[in-house]
């Protein structure tokens, strides 16, 4: 929504006069130029996140007050051992000194945010504090979107799409509720991209290895990047080994390391920072199932269940799946029916699916095949991968918005991705208040960009097959409305039919949201995997003419 | 963007962004939140909804009276009852009679919040909508909705309503659609709207000398027997809808000391001359007069209705000359052409300007003003201000009344817990309408009167902010905000009146009423559609001049092509 104000010009003229003045000035990283109707956004969602300030907020909001704690008032080498709180430093080192940093202002503002002992400080300077912090720092995601706009071929349709990621529901959900810094790094992560686009794969590389020492989940990324630098930066198109560049690359990413890691690996406190980052002792589902794979194969197991338990067949059923019905807690899932999965199943069913669309971008390595292979990579750890947060939806739904102007085909997967993908990230807000506001907020969002994308890319379907497809894509988007009214009802309607919500009763709607949204996102999956490795060299599309 | 089907698309998306935000600002804290044992505004209506829904009618106005009794005409009193019915369906704790007093839960909360979320989309919005299709039909599509997210995103009313929690908009959608139906002619039906209006909130009051004397004025211009036709009819329409909403109070209901219990609650007149620090006349002289001890209440309440009184004259004596002076042409020119009554009477352009004159003279004037009320003059500010260009007087002095009301409720909204979310609404709507008063160099009177005060209202937030008032003056910071506000809101005032006068200067001329001055007249009013069509073509063209030659006339960008026209050959006269 371009917010219509009366100041500037009619906005396609203003466009041209823009991009004009654009062709002579040399971009720099530095320049001021933001647009007017860039401003209006800018200044809408940040209206929008100030009211938010006083919302629920998740233990996460006590997890980085912590670490601010933490950072500020223990030295270096105590970091990743401090257990005074149960929320543990548990991201990479750059992230503890981007905590570090923002500890100072803190102490200044309020030394109470500081101290270590202080748990649970909830007053109001804290809450101001660290809520100013997060907008503060989505700033970087903002300025990297700017400049995605700048270099593109088809500006209009690039600002749309820049303006549905800042504004993204995800985020507004994640960060400015729930609370995260999620905006932040996904900047550093577009940035990376932006240096991809621009040719410029040594700066991509180093942007990556950066983030991934703020956030480590990025890591379900890197198959991608790994690929993609390998073949067109480290390697000539005839295959022969580039040793500059690849020296180029491997001691910068190396450097990055060390700067983050270096100081523990000097103190030996290595072995004790891994075992905070990668704590393997956690089931296959979260304690809400996210939508993926998984949340499908466990669903099956419970119907399998009562159908066995109905028909009273005689299969070994497994007595520990019977009880484990994953009540919220963070344990493991036993299956009853269904042969049990291992760390092990998930580890090898994400590499097979990484692999075939590495495949693929190792063939054509452009630009537009690396975002694709991104986001298929990121896809594939969110569907297959172990103990997935429903949270990690945004690493599929970022990547996936840079394409979405691409084709109807793109564009359709697009939308049914973001509406289930959304939509799953519901129930992280629970509270009657804040319930309203993001079934508000995400509409609106849903309406901005479907409205003002669809007609760039609208192709017709061309076979019957097509047509019946389309039409059950549209009844499944159109489920999500009755979905939302029955989860919502549920609680109403079950006290009057049996007198009381009990037992798994109670997380029927928890998992009715995640099954619908999990076949959302698995076929959006499946198209998008099949479009991309159907690609036609020629078609229209704003990406088609960047290397 | 704006040719990919998108067009259609605004409005939905303004009013969801509206609601959107409307819910933003009620995530906050609210009047009196979590302060036992009165707690404020918030628990008042909470209270209400909680006596009407176990109480028999003749008990609400005496219920408990030292803990929030009633004191609201019957409308809200009903719009309490429902709420309160469906609050007590959905769950019954929230208005049990007696121990639900002070109740905060989560669910309550949120109810509460919805309500006034509702009421203001089933009122307030729609009869917004219709000011734009019915005021302002002739204009662009994007105009009108620049217009609506003018309107939509006002801040003061978000802050009071959503924030700091009331029910305005529902009086003054009622209001609005009082006005919308005399534009189309309905006067009957406005009539009603506005009754009910005052039987919703004693406020609407504030408008009543405006209205009543449009629809005095309507009654004469219409002469003879048509006049006087609507005029008895008017009077019963509104006698009625009066006694149906006092009816339950009435005696075959109830004893009639119920009706007599209900008015002394709904008016007041024991209170003191004015609560808190409020922008207006009375507070801001009491720095240096201290009335209180310098007169007695009797006195003070007299002398304040005089005040008051005169302070609407101008407009309303305005009105009726123009009223009488275009009966005049019309009776001169009644051979010429043919009458059409049911339309628009001419003086409906007075009508905006006449409601805000009324209402800030009551605002700046009267007794037991609060600063909430502020409300009722910015009602018709805004109407003006969205139908205005950019940088046109009636625009310059919308945002500067709209944003010094803001800041005169600063106090208030801080009390309550609302500093974030009046910054918030105050920057997304002043970018909304492209408002920047920092432009340099200022080149209207206003425009510099506007950078001086928002100088000054930034400055004391400044010193606020660094400074702890002594504790002789603990008051320092809200009377130096009085002293900058009120100066605006009385010249916003006899702006008001200056406008309308000028109005009636454009539509009346100013020298006594000739015959061709008459005959022009009355060809324009009687114009078929078609030939009103063409010189809208024609304005259009020439479009820019034709506006600039009107911004004279204060903002009549109002009044329709057929009033334009008409007026344009009152110029010509001149």
């Amino acid at each position: 929504m371009q917010s219509p104000s009366r100041s500037h010009p009619a906005p396609v003229e203003h466009l041209k006069d823009v991009e004009q003045e654009k062709s002579l000035r040399p971009s720099s990283w530095l320049q001021w130029d933001v647009e007017s109707c860039e401003w209006d956004i800018l200044l809408f969602s940040t209206a929008v996140k100030l009211l938010l300030y006083h919302c629920y907020r998740s233990t996460d909001f006590e997890v980085h007050r912590n670490w601010l704690a933490i950072t500020h008032s223990l030295p270096l080498s105590k970091w990743y051992y401090d257990t005074t709180s149960e929320w543990t430093l548990d991201y990479p080192p750059f992230f503890a000194y981007f905590e570090k940093l923002l500890s100072f202002p803190a102490a200044f503002i309020d030394p109470k945010i500081v101290e270590i002992s202080n748990l649970n400080y909830d007053s109001w300077s804290v809450i101001l504090y660290q809520r100013t912090t997060v907008i503060l720092s989505e700033l970087v995601l903002a300025s990297v979107l700017l400049r995605f706009i700048r270099g593109s071929v088809d500006s209009s349709t690039q600002r749309i799409i820049s303006a549905s990621i800042f504004l993204h529901p995800g985020f507004l959900i994640i960060d400015h509720i729930h609370f995260q810094y999620n905006g932040f790094m996904f900047g550093i992560l577009l940035w990376s991209i932006l240096m991809a686009r621009k040719g410029n794969k040594l700066a991509s590389g180093i942007l990556f290895s950066i983030l991934l020492n703020f956030k480590h989940i990025y890591m379900y990324l890197a198959p991608a990047y790994f690929i993609y630098l390998l073949r067109s930066y480290c390697l000539a198109p005839s295959g022969r080994l580039q040793v500059k560049n690849f020296l180029a690359l491997a001691n910068a990413v190396i450097a990055v390391f060390v700067v983050s890691l270096g100081p523990f690996i000097a103190i030996g406190q290595l072995p004790q920072l891994l075992s905070r980052l990668f704590p393997f002792t956690r089931g296959l589902n979260h304690a809400y199932w996210a939508p993926n794979v998984w949340a499908l194969v466990t669903a099956t197991d419970r119907l399998l269940l009562q159908y066995v338990k109905r028909k009273g067949i005689d299969i070994a059923i497994n007595a520990s799946g019977v009880a484990s019905t994953s009540r919220g807690l963070v344990g493991d899932t036993v299956f009853a029916v269904l042969p049990n999965i291992r760390p092990v199943h998930t580890f090898m069913a994400t590499i097979f699916f990484q692999s075939i669309c590495l495949v693929k971008l190792w063939i054509t390595p452009t630009y537009k095949s690396f975002l694709t292979a991104l986001t298929l990579c990121g896809y594939s750890s969110f569907l297959f991968g172990w103990h997935v947060h429903e949270k990690a939806i945004l690493l599929v739904l970022v990547p996936l918005s840079l394409l979405a102007a691409e084709r109807q085909a793109y564009f359709r997967t697009f939308i049914i991705v973001s509406v289930s993908g959304v939509f799953s990230l519901f129930p992280l807000l629970f509270t009657p208040g804040e319930s309203i506001i993001k079934v508000v907020y995400s509409a609106l969002w849903i309406m901005f960009v479907y409205v003002s994308l669809r007609k760039r890319v609208y192709e017709f379907p061309r076979t019957p097959a097509l047509v019946v497809l389309d039409l059950v894509e549209k009844l499944y988007l159109a489920g999500f409305p009755l979905l939302l009214i029955l989860i919502n009802l549920f609680p109403a309607l079950a006290t009057s039919y049996r007198g009381s919500v009990t037992g798994a009763m109670e997380f029927l709607p928890l998992m009715a949201t995640s099954v619908y949204c999990a076949i959302g996102v698995v076929w959006g999956f499946i198209r998008l995997l099949f479009v991309y490795l159907n690609e036609d060299r020629i078609y229209q599309g704003q990406l088609s003419e960047i290397q | 963007m704006h040719k990919r089907g998108i067009r259609e698309w605004v409005l939905p998306g303004a009013l969801l962004a509206s609601v959107l935000v409307k819910l933003g600002v009620g995530m906050g804290s609210y009047s009196g939140m979590g302060t036992p044992p009165m707690y404020g505004d918030y628990e008042a209506q909470r209270h209400w909804m909680e006596l009407t829904v176990h109480l028999p009618i003749r008990e609400w106005y005496s219920y408990d009276l030292p803990y929030w009794g009633l004191d609201y005409p019957p409308l809200t009193a009903y719009v309490s009852w429902l709420c309160g019915i469906i609050g007590t369906w959905i769950e019954p704790s929230w208005f049990a009679l007696g121990k639900s007093r002070g109740i905060e839960t989560p669910g309550s909360k949120v109810f509460m919040r919805s309500t006034v979320v509702l009421l203001d989309a089933l009122v307030y919005v729609p009869a917004l909508l219709m000011f734009l299709r019915i005021w302002q039909g002739s204009r662009s599509q994007r105009t009108q909705n620049n217009a609506l997210l003018t309107l939509l995103f006002q801040p003061a009313l978000l802050l009071i309503d959503f924030g700091h929690f009331q029910y305005n908009s529902v009086m003054l959608g009622l209001t609005l659609a009082a006005m919308n139906c005399f534009a189309m002619g309905r006067d009957l039906w406005g009539a009603v709207f506005f009754v009910l209006s005052l039987g919703f909130k004693q406020m609407a009051l504030y408008y009543a000398p405006a209205i009543g004397t449009y629809l005095l004025v309507k009654c004469l211009y219409l002469g003879r027997p048509e006049g006087e036709r609507l005029f008895l009819r008017l009077t019963a329409v509104t006698v009625s809808t009066f006694i149906l909403l006092f009816l339950p109070f009435l005696p075959p209901f109830a004893h009639l000391s119920t009706l007599k219990q209900s008015l002394i609650r709904i008016f007041p007149f024991s209170r003191g001359l004015f609560e808190d620090k409020v922008a207006n006349f009375w507070c801001a002289t009491n720095v240096l007069i201290k009335w209180k001890n310098w007169a007695s209440p009797d006195f003070l309440v007299k002398i304040s209705t005089l005040l008051t009184a005169v302070g609407f004259l101008p407009s309303v004596v305005n009105m009726f000359y123009l009223g009488r002076k275009m009966q005049l042409a019309k009776s001169a020119a009644a051979d010429t052409a043919n009458n059409n009554s049911t339309a628009q009477p001419p003086f409906l352009a007075l009508l905006p300007y006449a409601l805000l004159a009324s209402s800030m003279s009551f605002f700046l004037f009267s007794f037991q003003v609060h600063e909430k009320t502020i409300l009722l003059p910015l009602m018709p500010m805004m109407l003006l201000l969205s139908g205005a260009q950019i940088d046109s007087p009636a625009y310059m002095w919308g945002a500067l009344l709209n944003n010094t009301a803001v800041f005169s409720m600063w106090p208030l909204l801080k009390r309550d817990g609302l500093g974030l979310q009046y910054v918030a609404t105050l920057v997304l709507w002043n970018r909304l309408i492209g408002y920047n008063p920092f432009r340099w160099p200022p080149k209207t009177l206003v425009h510099i009167l506007s950078q001086g005060v928002f100088v000054a209202a930034f400055g004391l937030h400044l010193l606020e902010f660094v400074v702890t008032p002594p504790k002789r003056y603990p008051d320092l910071f809200p009377v130096l905000n009085v002293l900058v506000c009120t100066p605006v809101f009385l010249l916003g005032w006899l702006w008001a009146i200056k406008c309308g006068v000028e109005v009636g200067w454009a539509l009346g001329g100013v020298g006594p009423v000739s015959a061709k001055a008459a005959s022009a007249n009355t060809e324009d009013t009687g114009s078929a559609p078609m030939g009103e069509k063409g010189r809208k073509e024609g304005e259009r063209e020439n479009g820019m001049s034709s506006g600039r030659r009107w911004n004279r006339a204060g903002s009549v960008e109002y009044s329709q092509t057929r009033r334009r026209g008409m007026a344009e050959g009152m110029e010509e006269e001149e």
